[in-house]
């Protein structure tokens, strides 16, 4: 490990011939907000570099500053030395940086092929010149992709594979991935990191955004920390330093962690974690009954295939699966927004099949939606109104709104749930993530005759602190005899939390087991279509 | 498509030397009005009319005497209704461009309604609320189709009511050209293609009662329906409803609310709006139906309802600015030779300026990481 | 219906869709990279006026046609600057622009012509090709028109192949579903947005001048009268589709035709009627009577890096 002085920076070091990028003291703010604050750093050739951190600490600032969509305030980024100051991604490109992305930087409506002549050519568009390159280019790394597929009908693993691809095909000399292993599956992870190694043996500076230490000890040639916009540590030896790099990321003793949390980091094995017993009682009646439920979307394919779940009061139940296998659809049905082609739906002894969201609410479902920005919240309405963003629950005399009375219920449930905001009449969207989740949160599980909460990847993008309150809340409401649903694309995460997972592959449930961080292999395969 | 003229919940403040907070989304209006203005002025004087004379009698046009200052309110009473409308339905984020059409309708169904025999007989004020009702129904169904278009298939709320808007002032012109319609009967070749005037019981009563200052029930009717609308909007259940709808129609669908229903019910009550506002033009001062009966009101309460950014004191204020506006450019045309169209101009530069503005006033956080 | 009246039918309808053509295909390129050009109408309408003008003073329709190509620029500049650079709503900034070209060509025209009003102006002599025009009755009602009638077939061929086998195509494309992506490949969105409004403006301009000095040989107040609207309709009623665009300006100019068509055939309709029919078509087609729409992604969304 290099020390880091006291105010945070790290002990520069010179500059290096080897050095194809490096950062001295840039500082990056959005508004009053500093992304990141007089980061030193440098990238050298042939290696690969992890940057690790929570979210929000600024690493994919860090990666847009270098690919140029956005220009830092101050300080200065070299490359081989000489100033570097990108007004946009053309000039990196031009400069020899590609750049995977957080989220797909594709368009879905084109071809593969199409994808990859975006920004490489002018004239005309020679599509089978560049099918060759492309088979060149898969055959060198070991990959597979049909040139004139539409982009819009891949997996999510063939995706990220153009993604990759899209970068190699121009050869860059720094090329910069921000978590591109979040959505794969664990094979899929393999493929790509042996592709980052290659890259990287072959001269090229490789930039890795991740916060999975599995990784790091399996590419890393060397490890920077960043916490809330600075440096926080980094490592040459990133193998026998992973736990003093995560004590240097969330900043406090790893032994205060809880559990759960420790375990979704990868730091502890997982046996030794001390799992809390559901409290269920001899089988009783179940608290939700999904009884071979079928979705088809609207052309016709089918999304979830004949799913029957039940789960009692105070278990805790997780659906795992690689995106895009039915978890969607799966919330969308129990919210009531996304009425089941056949089966039914039952909570308590109510059956819901095909009802609207409201008669959900009723029967004491609580939902928090996989995307709190575009179903589970309104951005532009403030706090209050968004804790009450319920029909039901809106309180009312005479047609008219009882201001007053939503404000002071407001205000309890901000104290009750460690809601932290200026004020109850704030903009929901100016609160971080996790105020913004605690919310959602709040507002669910305080909804009358609360029997079934359904949580959708109710941790995404939060930061450490934040997780631990959704995971303490969850247990809470388990333990209060709510039955909870735990969708979620973070398989350990499930695995620390839930007395029973189900496995989703492509709409169908295919496998079930106790939540037991033993089941990982198994779970995996069967995350990946093999049948255990 | 999305499309989006921004509720404007809460605006920013500006916080200027004098500690004075002033909402930026006054500000910029009001800024851009009276930049308008001066490039109007400019205009005249480039134009080489006489600018004394050019201003008096737009001045005589709008405030000159007691007959001139009734045209205005009277204009002004219209532009609010379909104002009232836009903001109405603009809060759940529906942009309704068809007022133009929804006054047309209401206007045919107004005079015909007025026409049928023993209407103007009815006690009690029914002669004149009647054929009113009968307007506001014309104009509901006409802005309902675009809603029930949205919420259905998602057809765009702006293209359909621009083209129900060319359909509806056109079946006037059909109204007034066809006997089987509305035509008055044809005496000789010199008969107008116009209907017969309606009765003067089903006229609207003069707020002064004196037909040489003819300012009608429209404006003290206006006032009050700004306040429901104020009322409805900030604080019912209602309101709320239209509001989580219009920013995401996802989340208010989650909370339980219909966003087809809501949608549908926004364009009916715009719709109503449009075809008061149609009653109001018939029955309060034209009192026949004839050929481009609508001649452009609807658009300028669009602009109307587009300044005022959701607010409705606010579509009270623009609306008289503009009824008195509107005056004074005809007196000018009339008095000074300062083609009308130069109202025109500034109207257009007030939209082009303040949907610019926007940039200022709805300006979104930086995404961070 | 006679073959002679059939000719000029199908003349006087090829005719009445020029400028619907012009205007919409133009209008297409820039729906396909995600701006809808509310202010078509106006760019029309600023179109048919400094083609008059221009046309008038120079004494050369060339020169006027001209003319109004670069005199639209400026309105495509600031259609541009406001939905690309401020990202204001394309709707209403659109609709400004379009009330603010109406009253200043009003006023240009009552400036410019004064009193000399409804005076002629200089337009293109209709012409017809060498083989075309000894076709019998034919030739003469339905090839002898002017001469950008048979450009128009090649710029549209033209705007095709672009759009379907250049990389500038696919950028096209590319602004329309996904803006951010396409920046984040090296080509700037706000580039190709402003360029395809600034070719959505000439095209308007050649829509717009055709209807003045193309056809009617003269300038009146407001007389494009909603014919960018029925240009966006058709785009709409194409489903973002070039040959169906295409097929839909042809039908509602021959429903524009039918108006001057039926009274000679002796069938009497109200001709607000038929006026309207255009609309009601396009009406019908957005309100789903053309089957489903789907529309490019980002249609209407401003672009925030």
């Amino acid at each position: 490990m290099i020390p880091v002085d006291d105010a945070g920076t790290m002990v520069v070091n010179r500059h290096s011939v080897a050095d194809a990028l490096s950062f001295h003291g840039v500082t990056k703010r959005f508004g009053s907000f500093a992304a990141l604050s007089d980061v030193t750093v440098a990238f050298r050739r042939g290696e690969v570099h992890c940057l690790l951190g929570e979210n929000g600490a600024g690493k994919s600032t860090l990666c847009n500053l270098a690919f140029g969509i956005h220009q830092a305030d101050a300080g200065e980024i070299r490359l081989d030395g000489a100033p570097f100051r990108p007004s946009g991604p053309g000039d990196s490109l031009k400069a020899g940086i590609a750049m995977v992305h957080q989220h797909f930087s594709l368009v879905d409506d084109m071809s593969v092929v199409d994808n990859l002549i975006l920004g490489q050519a002018r004239g005309i568009a020679w599509r089978r010149a560049f099918a060759a390159k492309l088979e060149e280019l898969t055959t060198r790394y070991g990959l597979a992709l049909k040139p004139f597929a539409r982009v819009g009908d891949l997996s999510i693993g063939e995706r990220q594979c153009v993604e990759i691809v899209k970068c190699l095909i121009r050869q860059p000399r720094i090329l910069i991935l921000d978590e591109p292993t979040a959505v794969l599956l664990p094979d899929e992870i393999k493929g790509l990191l042996e592709v980052v190694r290659r890259v990287a043996v072959e001269g090229c500076a490789v930039i890795l955004v991740t916060h999975k230490l599995a990784e790091i000890r399996d590419v890393a040639d060397r490890v920077t920390v960043v916490r809330q916009g600075r440096v926080a540590a980094q490592s040459q030896t990133p193998g026998q330093d992973i736990e003093a790099l995560v004590r240097a990321m969330i900043q406090r003793p790893l032994e205060a962690l809880d559990p759960a949390m420790a375990m979704s980091l990868g730091i502890s094995a997982g046996s030794e974690v001390k799992r809390r017993a559901a409290r269920i009682g001899p089988r009783g009646p179940d608290a939700l009954q999904i009884d071979a439920v079928t979705v088809k979307d609207a052309t016709g394919v089918v999304r979830l295939d004949e799913v029957t779940l039940t789960i009692q009061p105070g278990e805790i139940v997780g659906i795992v699966g690689v995106e895009g296998n039915g978890q969607s659809e799966l919330g969308a049905v129990l919210a009531g927004t996304c009425p089941p082609s056949a089966g039914r739906i039952i909570v308590g002894d109510l059956d819901l099949t095909g009802r609207p969201p409201q008669a959900f609410s009723a029967a004491g479902m609580g939902v928090v939606p996989e995307d709190r920005h575009a179903v589970g919240a309104i951005t532009g309405m403030t706090l209050t109104e968004n804790l009450f963003l319920d029909r039901s629950r809106v309180p009312t005399r005479f047609g008219l709104l009882r201001r007053r009375v939503m404000r002071e219920a407001a205000l309890t449930m901000m104290a009750q749930f460690d809601v932290r905001a200026s004020g109850p009449d704030v903009a929901f969207g100016s609160l971080s993530g996790g105020n913004q989740q605690k919310a959602v949160l709040a507002r669910e599980m305080t909804r009358p005759g609360l029997k079934v909460l359904l949580a959708a990847q109710p941790t995404r993008g939060l930061d450490v602190g934040a997780v631990e309150a959704v995971y303490g809340l969850i247990r809470a409401a388990s333990e209060r005899g709510v039955a909870i649903l735990l969708i979620s694309s973070e398989l350990d995460e499930v695995l620390a939390i839930a007395n029973r997972v189900a496995v989703l592959y492509r709409g169908r449930i295919v496998g079930e087991c106790r939540g037991e961080p033993g089941q990982r292999e198994r779970i995996g395969a069967l995350m990946a279509g093999h049948s255990a | 498509m999305t499309i989006s003229v921004p509720p404007s919940a809460r605006q920013r403040t500006r916080l200027w030397p004098s500690g004075l907070v002033v909402p930026l989304g006054v500000t910029i209006p009001v800024a851009s009005v009276l930049a308008s203005f001066a490039v109007g002025l400019l205009l005249v004087v480039l134009m080489g009319a006489p600018l004394g004379q050019a201003l008096s009698s737009f001045l005589d046009g709008a405030f000159g005497s007691s007959y001139a200052i009734s045209v205005s309110l009277n204009r002004a009473a219209v532009y609010s209704l379909v104002g009232l409308g836009f903001i109405f339905a603009n809060r759940a984020n529906l942009t309704n461009v068809g007022a133009e059409g929804q006054i047309a309708v209401g206007g045919i169904a107004a005079t015909a309604v007025a026409l049928v025999p023993g209407i103007a007989d009815l006690p009690l004020g029914l002669s004149f609320v009647v054929p009113t009702l009968a307007a506001m129904l014309a104009g509901a169904i006409w802005g309902g189709i675009a809603g029930v278009l949205k919420a259905r298939i998602g057809t765009s709320e702006v293209i359909s009511t621009l083209l129900l808007s060319f359909i509806a002032v056109w079946l006037v012109y059909w109204c007034v050209q066809s006997e089987h319609l509305l035509r008055q009967p044809m005496t000789s070749a010199a008969t107008l293609p116009e209907s017969l005037p309606i009765p003067e019981t089903t006229q609207l009563p003069l707020v002064t009662g004196d037909y040489g200052a003819p300012a009608n029930l429209g404006l003290p009717l206006a006032f009050f329906l700004a306040i429901a609308v104020a009322v409805v909007l900030g604080y019912s259940r209602f309101g709320f409803q239209l509001k989580a709808v219009g920013f995401n129609p996802l989340a208010a669908r989650r909370a339980g609310f219909s966003t087809r229903q809501t949608i549908v019910v926004a364009f009916l009550v715009a719709g109503a709006f449009g075809g008061l506002a149609g009653a109001v033009m018939l029955l309060g001062d034209q009192y026949s139906l004839k050929a481009g009966f609508s001649s452009g009101y609807g658009y300028d309460g669009l602009v109307v309802g587009l300044l005022a950014r959701g607010s409705t004191v606010g579509v009270i204020a623009t609306a008289l600015l503009f009824g008195f506006l509107r005056s004074g450019g005809i007196s000018m045309e009339m008095g000074a030779g300062v083609p009308a169209a130069l109202v025109l101009v500034i109207q257009g530069l007030i939209v082009v300026s303040v949907s610019g503005a926007a940039f200022w006033l709805d300006r979104r956080q930086p995404a961070k990481e | 219906m006679t073959t002679a009246m059939l000719a000029v039918f199908i003349g006087s309808s090829i005719r009445l869709a020029m400028p619907l053509l012009l205007a919409a295909v133009g209008e297409l390129v820039s729906e396909r990279a995600g701006v809808l050009n509310m202010s078509l109408e106006g760019m029309m309408l600023a179109g048919a006026f400094a083609g008059a003008v221009g046309s008038w003073s120079t004494g050369s329709p060339l020169l006027g046609l001209i003319i109004a190509i670069v005199a639209v620029g400026p309105v495509a500049l600031i259609q541009a600057f406001l939905t690309v650079t401020l990202r204001a709503n394309q709707i209403v900034s659109g609709l400004g622009l379009n009330i603010l070209v109406l009253g200043s060509t009003t006023l240009g025209y009552r400036w410019i012509f004064g009193a000399r009003s409804r005076e002629t102006i200089p337009g293109f002599d209709r012409w017809s090709p060498p083989l075309l025009k000894d076709i019998p009755i034919f030739g003469d009602a339905v090839f002898t028109q002017v001469w950008l009638v048979f450009a128009v077939p090649f710029i549209i061929l033209a705007i095709a192949a672009v759009l379907r086998f250049t990389v500038l195509g696919i950028s096209v494309h590319a602004a329309g579903e996904d803006p951010g992506t396409l920046d984040r490949a090296g080509v700037s969105a706000v580039r190709i947005r402003y360029g395809v409004i600034l070719f959505t403006g000439s095209m308007a301009a050649l829509g717009g001048a055709f209807i003045s000095i193309g056809d009617i040989h003269t300038f009146t107040e407001g007389m494009t009268n909603g014919a960018g609207y029925l240009a966006i309709a058709a785009v709409i009623f194409g489903n973002w589709t070039i040959w169906r665009s295409v097929i839909a300006c042809l039908l509602f100019g021959t429903a524009t035709a039918l108006q001057f068509q039926l009274p000679a055939m002796g069938v009497h309709v109200p001709s607000a009627v038929l006026i309207m029919s255009p609309y009601v078509l396009a009406f019908l087609s957005v309100a789903g009577l053309a089957g489903r729409q789907t529309a490019p992604k980002a249609l209407a969304t401003p672009y925030w890096r």
